[in-house]
């Protein structure tokens, strides 16, 4: 079976070439058929990249340890569930899932948009054709996952960590996100290529943008969930280098998203745009080279191996590429409109993107500050967590406080006296939050308050917004669903207030208590009284062996509460298992960690009282909400797009 | 049972070529063979519908924002003129590009007799294109209303 899976790799590479060799010939000299027979080769390396897919699956689900890949990763103990997660768990199987999802999205974005823009079409699939023949290429030569060997009585087993639901859908979210962005990037190349530079990329992959966002960004937050619920040490993102690989795109796309529709409003910023397009794409790829690679120290990278050059190689190639192109293009991209005023919509896009983009960038340097010195100076020293806590407030809170003024001013030019009445209810409303915070003691934390206080002046600017609006229209469904992405996108700036309160709450006004405790002692925090009453040991399950704590709780939450350290099969090092238990009523988290001590009976605790903590999750619902309103089709917008169309081919 | 999957690699890629050829099968002495990308003609309609877009959606913005009190009445007047008048000329630009286009398209006219004057029907006029509907939130841009801030107070406030 592992010969189909090579064969339809090779197959995959080969028209993957195809596409990129023939497609751009095609384009180049203007060849219907030729480029015709590139797309369908696209096509047709979706479909054999699913056969080598469906190959390694059935491997997964039948235990076939003839495969390496397999055997690496699974063994028999394994439930089927987190056997068939196996496939990305590893090295080979992640690089396979690039590959199906670059191969499936660009067959649909090719088939969908191919009679409406032809000529923009046929210079995408080259660009999408060597994007898929990089991975398709790394696939087959350097890590196949259909090597085999003869087959041992069991395998190695999955790493621990990732023997959670969370770590079934994570992966696949992101990977969704990151391989989303390539879309925009080769329309926006194909664009470029063609000269073609009017707005039908932008009409073309507005969705497609859209999507791999949301992707990306609810598979940030599955992951912070994995990590609070999974890693144990009571938080839920650590400015690890893999995990701002996946942050770094998403506020590329995310400043993308904004200035688009300035460039759709007013005809500007067309080079920025282009930037951002190329900038988020190159750093779904450097995130990737940040994973598989070992350059920098991550409790995320559970794949290491040689492919990191490669990767490397096609990051600094594809930038060349994209930069190149924007430098010949540039008579193209020229703005025929100026910012008519510093206050005013637009000027208000303009200094959000500064503030994303430069976020990003300096999240960028503490990313390739440890590389750096490793190479200059042959020792490696990283930025810590207060270099990027700065950052985060410094950028992050002014970016609040915009997502609240930005939707209140008017687009080309609002004079300040228009401003101030428009702005009038939200200040008054957060200044009322800012003083009652502080009568009621939440003073001690200055970041936390200002996040708290800016919070409510958003979430009042959208209530406003929301009220006035739907005045206007008489109805507030028919507001909404006239202005999809503007009112989307209104939830979405509520879904960021709601986890900008989740991660203040829970950072700023925490309460942490350490204790040992034997069999029948208590201990208080924060209104709880916790009393540790037995030890549980695991019985019967052949894949984990260990021990729970069973605690008594009473307060805001009471009732019974379990956490522990596991060992799984064939795995030495231990897995904690922490008890949470949450007060709904204050989204706040009951949170302990056990530390069992060999040969006595006594139990280290660390416990935490997380206020606010569930509004990061709840969050993350409504931004998936929100972006789903903005993303669902507008039949109003397709007319539009459709007469505009007619109007150029009349 | 090697060889089974071996065949079915071989189908996988017999059928890989078949479709790489499919176009060329299918239409093997095409009368174009052109991409064909937009002339340049159809590039500037393109481009002048989308400016025609742009200038009738910033008029629907301002009306919106006007109506939910982000703008003063002042800056209302301020704004409209300009934004009507580059509508009009965008409007009149791809009518115009597209009279143009029409006429081009047309076969020569054929002389023909002048009717009498009690005969026959004057020619019907080109029907005119019907404004473009705006983009978003659904009323169309209306008049400068003489007296804005009194109705506005009558149903906003």
């Amino acid at each position: 079976m592992a010969e189909l899976g090579r064969a339809a790799l090779v197959i995959s590479l080969g028209l993957a070439a195809y596409a990129l060799a023939a497609g751009g010939y095609a384009a180049a000299t203007g060849r219907r058929r030729l480029s015709d027979s590139a797309r369908n080769a696209l096509v047709g390396c979706f479909l054999s990249t699913v056969v080598a897919a469906a190959v390694l699956a059935s491997a997964l689900a039948r235990h076939d340890f003839s495969f390496v890949y397999v055997a690496q990763h699974t063994n028999r103990t394994l439930p089927t569930m987190y056997a068939l997660s196996a496939f990305w768990g590893g090295q080979e199987g992640s690089l396979l899932l690039w590959l199906l999802i670059l191969t499936g999205y660009s067959a649909l974005a090719i088939l969908v948009n191919r009679k409406l823009h032809r000529d923009l079409i046929a210079w995408v699939v080259p660009v999408l054709g060597g994007t898929a023949t990089f991975f398709a290429f790394v696939l087959v030569v350097i890590a196949s996952p259909f090597n085999t060997q003869t087959a041992p009585i069991d395998g190695d087993g999955l790493t621990p960590s990732l023997q959670n639901p969370y770590m079934v859908a994570h992966p696949p979210m992101l990977y969704l996100g990151y391989v989303g962005l390539a879309v925009p990037f080769a329309f926006a190349a194909g664009a470029m290529l063609s000269g073609r530079t009017d707005e039908r990329w932008i009409v073309a992959t507005r969705r497609w943008t859209l999507a791999a966002w949301m992707f990306l960004g609810f598979g940030q937050l599955l992951g912070a969930h994995w990590a609070y619920t999974e890693v144990g040490w009571g938080g839920y993102y650590a400015w690890d280098p893999v995990e701002n690989a996946a942050l770094m795109p998403w506020l590329a796309a995310t400043a993308f998203l904004h200035s688009v529709m300035i460039q759709e409003r007013k005809g500007m910023l067309k080079v920025w745009n282009m930037v951002l397009v190329a900038l988020a794409f190159e750093l779904s790829v450097f995130g990737t080279f940040l994973t598989r690679s070992g350059v920098v120290n991550s409790i995320h990278s559970f794949a290491q191996s040689s492919i990191g050059g490669w990767f490397l190689a096609f990051v600094v190639i594809s930038s060349i590429f994209s930069l190149t192109l924007i430098l010949w293009r540039l008579p193209l991209l020229k703005a025929r409109t100026k910012l008519e005023s510093a206050i005013s919509r637009e000027a208000a896009f303009l200094y959000n993107n500064l503030l994303l983009v430069a976020l990003c960038l300096t999240i960028l340097w503490g990313v390739v500050f440890p590389i750096l010195t490793q190479l200059v100076e042959g020792e490696s020293r990283t930025m810590g967590r207060p270099y990027f806590d700065f950052f985060l407030r410094a950028f992050g809170l002014p970016l609040l406080l915009l997502m609240g003024i930005g939707p209140l001013i008017a687009w080309r030019k609002a004079s300040v006296r228009s401003l101030v009445r428009t702005l009038a209810w939200p200040i008054a409303f957060s200044v009322a939050v800012g003083i009652t915070l502080l009568a009621l003691g939440a003073g001690a934390s200055k970041p936390g308050l200002i996040a708290y206080t800016f919070s409510g002046f958003v979430l009042a600017t959208i209530a406003v917004e929301l009220v006035r609006g739907t005045r206007a229209t008489g109805s507030l469904f028919v507001l909404v669903s006239r202005n999809r992405r503007r009112y989307g996108g209104y939830i979405v700036h509520a879904a960021v207030v709601l986890a900008a309160i989740g991660i203040a709450g829970s950072s700023a006004y925490s309460t942490t208590h350490e204790v040992r405790l034997v069999p029948g002692q208590s201990t208080k925090i924060a209104g709880y009284r916790l009393t540790y009453e037995q030890t549980d040991p695991i019985v019967g399950d052949p894949n984990r062996t260990g021990d729970y704590a069973v605690l008594n709780v009473k307060g805001p939450w009471s009732g019974t509460l379990r956490t522990g350290v596991v060992t799984y099969t064939g795995f030495q090092e231990t897995d904690e298992d922490v008890g949470i238990k949450t007060d709904w009523l204050r989204a706040q988290d009951l949170y302990v960690i056990a530390n069992f001590t060999n040969g006595t009976n006594a139990v280290y605790f660390k416990i935490l009282v997380k206020p606010l903590i569930n509004l990061l999750w709840i969050g993350g619902i409504v931004f998936v909400l929100g972006s789903l309103v903005a993303l669902w089709p507008d039949a109003r917008e397709q007319r539009r797009l459709a007469t505009r169309f007619a109007a150029a081919q009349a | 049972m090697t060889w089974a999957w071996i065949v079915l690699g071989a189908v996988l890629a017999g059928g890989a070529v078949l479709g790489v050829a499919l176009p060329f099968l299918r239409d093997p002495r095409p009368a174009d063979d052109t991409i064909g990308a937009p002339s340049p003609r159809e590039a500037r309609r393109l481009a002048l519908a989308e400016e025609r877009d742009r200038a009738l959606a910033a008029l629907k913005e301002l009306e919106f924002d006007h109506r939910t009190g982000k703008i003063t009445d002042e800056d209302y007047r301020g704004l409209v003129s300009p934004l009507r008048q580059s509508a009009a000329t965008a409007l009149r630009a791809l009518d115009a590009e597209m009279r143009e286009t029409a006429a081009m398209d047309l076969p020569p006219p054929v002389p023909e007799p002048t009717p009498p004057p009690d005969e026959g029907t004057p020619p019907t006029p080109a029907p005119v294109p019907e404004p473009y509907p705006p983009p978003d939130e659904g009323t169309p841009p209306q008049a400068p209303d003489p007296e804005p801030e009194a109705r506005r107070g009558q149903t906003l406030v």
